[in-house]
């Protein structure tokens, strides 16, 4: 049993741990974008008015911080985008499962699964309204159906994509259904499981953020619109790039999940 | 659930026994989708006895797979029944082994949890799995390569994972669907050669589906020639080769006399098989 049976990318492959790439180029495009971003300001190659320095939005940012309602906005922006992704997830997981075992029904929803990608649904918002009323549920319902249909869709692509032979070979072991999707489906469908659930927090957040600009007391995206509505510019851009930084996080979060679940599918066996 | 998985791990523990395989006038048909049926086996009745080794050759398309997953319960017969050590088939069973044609190793897993894999939901206890892993993993030869994933071993070493995690359930028949299918020449001959020293050890009964006859020839004790549809056995040829043979024995007169046998019965099956694609080709072009 030579060792050259065993192809060149052999232990590479593997054993990284939560090692992120190299981010160094990205952060350094921020930096001369945020320089260049200055020097315009104060050189005034556009009114100030119109696009502060991100020196000024800072000096109000940190106000905003210290004795504004930063903190409370945020949290509920949190708050609401962590319950839409979770509920999301499990909604659109459950139903992936469904379609991919009842076809019938799967080729039913199909056509209407996708073309929700197109529907902005946001435009539902005075149906959750009197349904729900003024609070959080409309949110975090909307977050929810937002993140639940890439995470429905790719659930179903990924587990009608498993190789055949796995489910014989779970068949031939003997394996109950809720074993062979445990053990053998989701694993084998997990690269586009888990692709479905970026997507899911990254619509979740877009449907959170769009709804508090409609309906909301508190939020991120309700404060981005007070703060514009009351002509106080530099904190209405100090909000939005906290959106921004939130998103970022939380996309750099779920892109952890895989290597995360694949340690644990390891310490599973 | 819990005594049900107890159970049946007591019964896929017997001390290294091998069953008898009996094919009772088994039939199957399917429809295709012009509306007609499909006659893949008819009227089969065969039997191969305990520890014997049976490899089935025939044209592409003529059944034998069909055959094999009969056997192994993955699918149902149309009429007839096969018993396995006197148990009807109905469904697969822990007893079975099954060695699959396309790779079925869990890329996920390593290669020693993909070989503890069948014990794992056997209900067999830890400290066992990983004793009978580590034995079969030697057996098969991949000493040394336990924490390696699967898509870091070449295809004829995730095959032997898939005969490790098969062989480590201690079946008492052991069913082979074309398992070096996708495996080069020097590969095929290699594990080939292992597949029947391994049978030398443990004795299981084996049917092991192939459609290279020389392949057949070399590893077997028996070899079934089946026609194409509707598919039948039209010989049972046994092979009077020394239990010792190898690629050697290939160019001998006794090796050559089987082989042009089992040609002779193979080739009309063949060129029939052949027509009918052809013609399903042309009729495919036109409609």
């Amino acid at each position: 049993m030579a060792s050259s049976e065993v192809a060149p990318q052999a232990g590479r492959s593997r054993g990284r741990g939560l090692r992120l790439p190299d981010a160094t180029p990205s952060v350094l495009l921020v930096v001369v974008l945020v320089a260049l971003w200055q020097l315009g300001s104060t050189q005034e190659w556009w009114s100030a008015r119109v696009i502060p320095a991100p020196s000024d939005i800072w000096t109000v940012g940190r106000t905003e911080i210290t004795d504004g309602p930063f903190f409370t906005d945020a949290l509920a922006t949190i708050t609401a985008v962590f319950a839409s992704i979770v509920l999301g997830l499990l909604l659109g997981t459950l139903a992936g499962v469904l379609f991919w075992r009842k076809q019938t029904l799967g080729k039913m929803f199909e056509p209407y699964l996708i073309s929700f990608y197109t529907v902005p649904l946001v435009v539902f918002y005075p149906v959750f309204l009197v349904i729900l009323g003024i609070n959080l549920w409309p949110i975090i319902i909307l977050g929810s159906i937002m993140a639940a249909i890439p995470m429905a869709l790719n659930t179903w692509v990924g587990l009608s994509e498993v190789r055949p032979v796995y489910l014989n070979l779970g068949r031939s072991l003997c394996l109950s259904r809720w074993q062979t999707l445990r053990l053998i489906a989701m694993p084998a469908a997990a690269p586009m499981v888990l692709a479905g659930a970026t997507m899911a927090g990254i619509y979740s957040l877009i449907g959170v953020v769009a709804m508090e600009f409609m309906i909301a007391q508190s939020g991120l995206g309700y404060r981005i619109r007070y703060r514009y509505e009351s002509f106080a510019n530099s904190a209405m851009y100090f909000y939005i790039i906290a959106t921004l930084v939130i998103s970022l996080v939380v996309v750099a979060l779920l892109s952890l999940l895989p290597r995360l679940l694949g340690t644990s599918t390891k310490g599973r066996s | 659930m819990k005594a049900q998985t107890t159970r049946a791990a007591d019964a896929s523990l017997p001390a290294g026994s091998a069953a008898d395989i009996v094919i009772d006038n088994v039939s199957m048909s399917f429809p295709t989708q012009d509306g007609t049926v499909v006659r893949a086996i008819d009227h089969v009745n065969e039997k191969v006895d305990a520890g014997r080794f049976v490899a089935i050759v025939g044209p592409s398309g003529c059944g034998k797979s069909t055959l094999l997953s009969l056997i192994a319960g993955l699918q149902t017969p149309t009429s007839g029944e096969v018993r396995i050590g006197g148990e009807v088939v109905r469904s697969p069973k822990r007893t079975t082994g099954v060695v699959f044609q396309e790779d079925s190793t869990l890329p996920w897993k390593t290669v020693l949890d993909n070989v503890c894999f069948g014990m794992r939901v056997a209900g067999v206890p830890k400290r066992e799995q990983l004793e009978r892993a580590q034995q079969f993993i030697t057996l098969v030869g991949l000493q040394g390569f336990e924490k390696a994933h699967p898509p870091q071993l070449s295809g004829g070493m995730r095959q032997r994972v898939a005969i490790a995690r098969t062989l480590a359930l201690n079946p008492n028949a052991l069913l082979m669907d074309e398992p070096f299918g996708a495996l080069d020449q020097q590969t095929r001959l290699l594990i080939g050669a292992e597949v029947r020293r391994i049978w030398r050890e443990t004795h299981k009964t084996v049917v092991f589906v192939t459609h290279d006859i020389q392949e057949a020839i070399l590893l077997s004790q028996e070899v079934w020639v089946m026609s194409y549809r509707p598919g039948r056995i039209l010989d049972r040829v046994v092979i009077d080769l020394p239990e010792n043979r190898d690629t050697s024995s290939v160019g001998t007169p006794e090796f050559s006399e089987v082989f042009n046998h089992i040609w002779g019965l193979v080739r009309g099956e063949a060129m029939q098989a052949f027509a009918d694609s052809e013609h399903a080709g042309l009729a495919g072009n036109h409609g």
